[in-house]
């Protein structure tokens, strides 16, 4: 309950505080780091935390990261009591069965704040480096076999003592990427960027004392009543939903089951029933799983909620260990975030059930493809690491938005003109692609194409994807959106369709791969379509006849599994 | 230039300012008419003609007007501009679609993709095609691109934008495309991507370019209008007008690139900031233009404001230099809530004009942070604008009981007073981005308020952030209307040149060097035939690898290989002193060349109207008790600010009221009337207390 020594606006006036301290320690990082994924793709997060390691306000770049932010401190204190931490200590963790994480690439930097003489507070950053050792350029690929394929695992280890850098850990980390001097800049970065969280956090304590912890109780107790309120507009009742992550062979296909329940304020998620674990890099963490199941429900049910840990202690989640989507070591996860697409639409179809007012149908995920190779221009080797969108999935109101990234992800694309200055890569074609989107009353968001030349001789590309294989579902008689596919010199004899995880693709020169996005399922029957959205359609050609489409990427008929 | 009168007009969205100088006499008229939204020209145009004849001026006096205008930012922000064809390359019709693939908000999905001006029916490809070093892959298909043209005029295009890849390393196969668009359609309203912004990343030039095209036919049917309606007056000087840049262009550089002035009506108010600064010796400046609906924010260091290049509007980005000016949706009118949870929660949501805060009578019944500083005296509780606008705080008081009292149970003062800590902070937060997170120290900064709301609320956010001054303008409502008569003439030009910056790249950098400077020159000889002119050189240079770039300048326009390197060294310490570290044995990459040409207009007199041979106590029209942070109610006197002499010192606390504004002034603050009239105020520090 409400902590009676503060009110509702100082509440207000501690949090605003607390966001600002959080954009401030974001605003740092991004200025002073060094790697491309960092500065322009702002592929990382902040936050802060309360003495009991929970989040309290967190400037949110890539909703995933969430879940690695509420594991952070735990894993830190999990291993360090309160007397063997002290001021000017900071900690590093990445691995996602020890440390907190969510996927190797994502290195946590974590600090305590002290305010006589106790700790008060923690604040903690997330950045995807683009390189943490492992089999492929870029430590992240469904072909990994093993999490020790996908780089270095890094538990809660101090990195920092009194302000000092400790040596010991941070050159093992600088030694095991492929790109030390950047993961050295971001690093320095990352303790930057702490340094000014400790210091505004200890500026808020200075300036509001005694005051400040019970403010921060009442933000999250008001965050926490905010958060149930809207849980208790939907209707109460047991959903059950499950869709397929494509399998471990070609035609095969793994379950996500959620059993869902609404009862008194609270919902609980329940993934038994899902699938073993995945021999390929497509299995989803705890945090991950945690990070998908926060966003989803906050998307459907209260946008603009805080996101602390008033309203994750309404949330409740299960999944047994050894499962997709709690796998147990050494299980590789990687490529965690196509997947999480899939888990998204098995979370916001079971909320959809009990919201059909707001309901969203499935969504087409992005696909991963790096490419790597010499660089004739420079006798350099290249890495190119790129996510391309798929489309959303419709709801009552509206079609679904085409090329976007879905549910937890969110990276930006990499400009084609860009690309073609740094890589040896000439983009063919960057389109919408037409009739991917699942046709209905309101249609699914379309995929994308883009169509890559190989100008060079070496070049290899490596693919990840999900919905290959399982269609993204349609809802209330709403078409599913189309497969992804990756398909190889289209239109001439030596025309292939390639796997949904592949590694180290040959790609000679003037050959060209094109890689289709998965669509969003429709809303509703096609035959209510609106005339004028046919009109629309039509004029604007977004609607060709399915002819067009290869019989591997057909939309099929069949509606929610 | 025989300098007479000068008349700046600042058009918001209520409000149209304007501002008229008789430089010889150093005596200012200011004049306030309502906005005309159906057709802006039509206010200002009547509104001119009331400040010449309250000033007793002929119109054949004006030497020089500048107008601030909000037309293109509120076409895009209402749709209201025509429909748009673009001619682009084969297999990208669609770049303006995809956009960078990030939806618009993660959380928020009822939000959809804007809609870009050219629908996808308007969007046709030609075959062509042209590499990244400029090289031609593909030879444009001239046919293609007259049948393009035949159809988007069978269509009913307006205007039309030529937006092809890598256009910014060649722009040939664009220059012929746009004179086959002439050729067929002589007065075709048309602009080529590498023109109005020849750099790389397609989705943002196309962006820009496609916008500013469906801009054309608007803003030249505007300025048609204003322009006849100028020499209707018979005023016979050229008008100016504001652009982003803080510079003033003749209007056939609005016509070309009506993106340019986007933040027109902001950029005014700092350039007023700039200039009333460099005045009374001011240089390190934080502006806070806090209005009804929104309040805007920007960092001026050592008389220079902070600039950057890309800014969103409408949901597109837009990519021209701009100065660094942060909005949030946080003024006056802004309405006090409950949120589901039991927080009080301020904004962004407004009462707007109408119906306006409660205590105005006009029909709102919600809480505003108006209502709030009535309730707690900060206002004046019987009437604002000098008398002429009755006020009602017991509706004021009512709407805070009903909508917050009751449901957070708590006191009125309580209430209110919870209003107004609240939005400060809100305030604090918006001066935080253009300071802290840009890596300055606010404390170094004066913060200078104005707009109707900003000196009622500065000398709170400047005590919760450390700052120890707060620079009250004379005329704070109309700061902007005379910022108009500070501004240059200024023009940037940019050009993408993706290059290691070493000798080899000399010859390529050199070419582009001299299109900028022939691009310059154009313009100078439109905007300013003859007159003396800086042109300031830059670089946007990294470290190869990096997709960040930094700032570096050259002293002129051809390098050589020693400039090339001074450039190099330059760019080294930029980085170090930007983010801690430098790598001097990285390779170096150039992006970007920049040129900027300036100007210099001369500036206008300060204000000589202010009382001489008056005591204070000659401006003191009341007392009231007026609620304090950290004080709670107290006796205040309130004095008249057109009564108060200059050169004299006061204390807080007291209230400072005239016609545009009022000014908190809170115990412990000291006040120095500076000889023009305005109010530096010392702010205590509170570094280590509590604020409430």
């Amino acid at each position: 309950m409400t902590a009676s020594r503060v009110d509702s606006i100082t509440a207000e006036v501690v949090s605003r505080h607390l966001l600002s301290i959080a954009e401030e320690m974001a605003a740092t990082l991004i200025r002073t780091s060094f790697s491309p994924n960092i500065k322009e793709r702002a592929d990382c997060s902040t936050a802060v935390f309360d003495a009991a390691g929970r989040v309290i306000a967190q400037a949110q770049r890539v909703p995933i990261h969430l879940g690695s932010m509420i594991g952070a401190v735990h894993a830190v204190t999990a291993r360090f009591g309160a007397d063997e931490i002290a001021p000017g200590d900071m900690f590093v963790a990445n691995d996602p069965y020890s440390g907190g994480g969510s996927h190797l690439p994502d290195i946590n930097i974590i600090a305590p704040v002290f305010w006589q003489g106790r700790i008060v507070a923690y604040v903690a950053n997330i950045a995807h480096h683009a390189d943490v050792g492992g089999m492929v350029p870029g430590s992240e690929a469904a072909v990994c076999r093993s999490i020790f394929q996908e780089g270095l695992r890094i538990p809660p280890v101090r990195i920092m003592r009194g302000g000092e850098i400790n040596r010991d850990v941070f050159d093992i980390i600088l030694l095991n990427s492929r790109t030390a001097d950047e993961r050295n800049g971001d690093l320095r970065a990352q303790f930057a960027s702490n340094v000014t969280g400790i210091r505004a956090v200890e500026g808020l304590f200075a300036r509001y004392g005694e005051d400040t912890e019970p403010a921060i109780e009442a933000y999250v107790d008001f965050t926490r009543r905010r958060f149930t309120a809207a849980i208790g507009r939907i209707k109460p009742g047991i959903y059950t939903m499950e869709d397929f992550l494509d399998g471990d062979a070609p035609g095969e296909t793994a379950r996500i089951a959620l059993t869902l329940t609404i009862e008194g304020g609270r919902m609980a998620l329940d993934f038994s029933g899902s699938a073993a674990q995945l021999s390929w890099a497509r299995n989803i963490p705890h945090q991950a799983l945690i990070a998908t199941v926060y966003t989803v429900a906050k998307s459907l049910l209260d946008p603009d909620v805080p996101a602390n840990a008033g309203y994750f202690d309404t949330i409740s989640i299960h999944a047994p260990q050894g499962c997709v989507v709690q796998p147990v070591a050494p299980a590789p996860v990687g490529c965690r975030s196509i997947s999480a697409g899939v888990l998204g639409d098995v979370i916001a179809l079971a909320l959809s059930k009990a919201m059909p007012e707001r309901a969203i149908a499935g969504s087409g995920p992005h696909h991963l493809a790096v490419f790597a190779g010499p660089d004739p221009r420079d006798d350099g080797y290249f890495v190119n690491y790129e996510t391309i969108a798929g489309g959303m999935g419709a709801r009552p109101n509206r079609d679904g938005i085409d090329a976007v990234r879905v549910h937890a992800s969110g990276a930006s694309n990499l400009p084609v003109e860009a690309l073609e200055h740094a890589y040896p890569l000439r983009i063919e074609r960057y389109a919408i692609r037409d009739g991917s989107g699942g046709a209905g009353e309101r249609r699914g968001g379309a995929g994308v194409i883009r169509e890559y030349r190989a100008l060079a001789e070496g070049i290899t590309v490596s693919l990840s994807a999900e919905r290959q294989t399982v269609l993204a579902p349609g809802l209330a008689g709403g078409m599913p959106g189309a497969a992804g596919v990756f398909v190889l010199d289209p239109g001439t004899p030596r025309e292939r369709v390639l796997g949904a995880a592949e590694a180290d693709v040959a790609l000679p020169p003037d050959s060209v791969l094109s890689i289709r996005t998965p669509g969003g399922g429709g809303y509703g029957p096609p035959e209510r379509r609106p005339q004028a959205a046919l009109d629309k359609d039509r004029r604007e050609d977004r609607a060709p006849p399915a002819a067009e489409f290869s019989p591997g990427d057909l939309p099929r008929t069949e509606t929610a599994a | 230039m025989q300098q007479k009168a000068w008349l700046g007009i600042d058009t918001g969205g209520t409000f149209t300012d304007l501002v008229l100088v008789d430089a010889a006499r150093g005596t200012q008229w200011l004049h306030k008419t309502p906005t005309t939204p159906a057709d802006a020209s039509r206010g200002i145009l009547d509104g001119m003609a009331e400040i010449l004849r309250i000033a007793d001026l002929d119109a054949s006096e004006v030497a020089l007007v500048c107008h601030g205008t909000t037309l293109a930012t509120n076409a895009v922000l209402e749709r209201k501009w025509v429909r748009t064809g673009m001619i682009t390359t084969a297999g990208f019709r669609d770049v303006i679609e995809l956009a960078r693939q990030r939806r618009p908000s993660f959380f928020n999905l009822d939000l959809e993709k804007p809609a870009p001006p050219a629908s996808r029916d308007l969007r046709l490809e030609v075959a062509e095609r042209i590499a990244p070093d400029g090289t031609v892959v593909t030879a444009l298909d001239e046919d293609a691109v007259r049948d393009a043209v035949a159809t988007l005029k069978a269509r009913g295009a307006q205007a039309i934008s030529v937006c092809f890849l890598h256009a910014y390393a060649n722009p040939a196969h664009e220059r012929r495309a746009v004179a086959i668009v002439r050729e067929m359609w002589p007065d075709a309203f048309v602009c080529a991507s590498s023109d109005i912004l020849a750099e790389f990343r397609e989705y943002e030039r196309f962006s820009t370019a496609s916008v500013n095209a469906s801009l054309l036919p608007v803003i030249d049917r505007y300025l048609d209008r204003f322009e006849r309606g100028v020499a209707g007056l018979g005023i016979a000087a050229q008008p100016t007008i504001m652009q982003s840049n803080g510079g003033a262009v003749s209007p056939a550089s609005v016509r070309r690139t009506p993106i340019n002035t986007f933040f027109s009506g902001p950029a005014g108010g700092v350039i007023g900031a700039v200039g009333l600064g460099a005045a009374v010796g001011v240089k390190d400046i934080i502006t806070f233009d806090m209005g009804g609906t929104s309040t805007d924010v920007a960092l001026i260091r050592n008389g220079v404001p902070a600039k950057h290049n890309v800014r969103e509007m409408g949901g597109f980005p837009v990519r021209t230099r701009t100065l660094d000016i942060h909005t949030i949706g946080a003024g006056g009118g802004s309405i006090a809530w409950v949120d589901p949870g039991g927080l009080l929660k301020v904004g962004p949501q407004s009462a707007g004009a109408m119906p306006g805060p409660a205590a105005y009578g006009r029909g709102g019944d919600r809480p505003t942070v108006t209502d709030a500083n009535i309730v707690l005296g900060r206002l004046n509780q019987r009437a604002l604008l000098q008398g002429r606008m009755a006020v009602f705080p017991d509706l004021a008081r009512k709407a805070i009981e009903a909508h917050l009292c009751a449901p957070l149970d708590m006191d009125l003062v309580r209430a209110a007073s919870g209003i107004i800590e609240i939005v400060n902070v809100n305030m604090m937060g918006a001066v935080r981005v253009i300071s802290v997170e840009r890596g300055e120290d606010p404390r170094d900064f004066a913060l200078m308020p104005f707009g109707g709301a900003g000196p009622l609320h500065a000398a709170d956010v400047a005590a919760m952030m450390g700052m120890p001054r707060v620079f009250v303008p004379q005329r704070p409502g109309l700061l902007s209307a005379m910022g108009l008569l500070h501004a240059d003439a200024r023009g940037d030009f940019s050009l993408t040149r993706l290059v290691r910056a070493d000798p080899a790249s000399l010859d390529a950098l050199n070419i582009g060097l001299a299109d900028l400077a022939a691009r310059g020159a154009a313009w100078l000889e439109q905007e300013a035939a003859g007159a003396p002119a800086v042109f300031e050189w830059q670089g946007d240079l990294r470290y190869f690898g990096q997709n960040f770039e930094l700032a570096s300048g050259f002293p002129s326009g051809h390098l050589d290989g020693a400039a090339l390197a001074a450039m190099v060294a330059r760019f080294h310490a930029a980085h170090a002193a930007a983010y801690g570290y430098a790598m001097p044995d990285r390779p170096v990459e150039i992006v970007n060349l920049r040129l900027s040409v300036t100007v210099q207009r001369p500036v206008p007199p300060l204000n000589a109207a202010v009382p001489r041979g008056v005591k204070l106590r000659d401006a003191l029209i009341d007392e009231r008790d007026v609620w304090f942070f950290g004080a709670g109610f107290q006796p205040a006197p309130v004095y008249d600010r057109d009564r108060m002499p200059a050169d004299v010192r006061f204390h807080g606390p007291a209230i400072v009221e005239q016609m545009d504004t009022t000014t908190v002034i809170p115990p412990g603050a000291t006040v120095d009337v500076d000889p023009a009239g305005n109010l530096m105020i010392a702010i205590p520090t509170v570094a280590e207390g509590r604020v409430q």
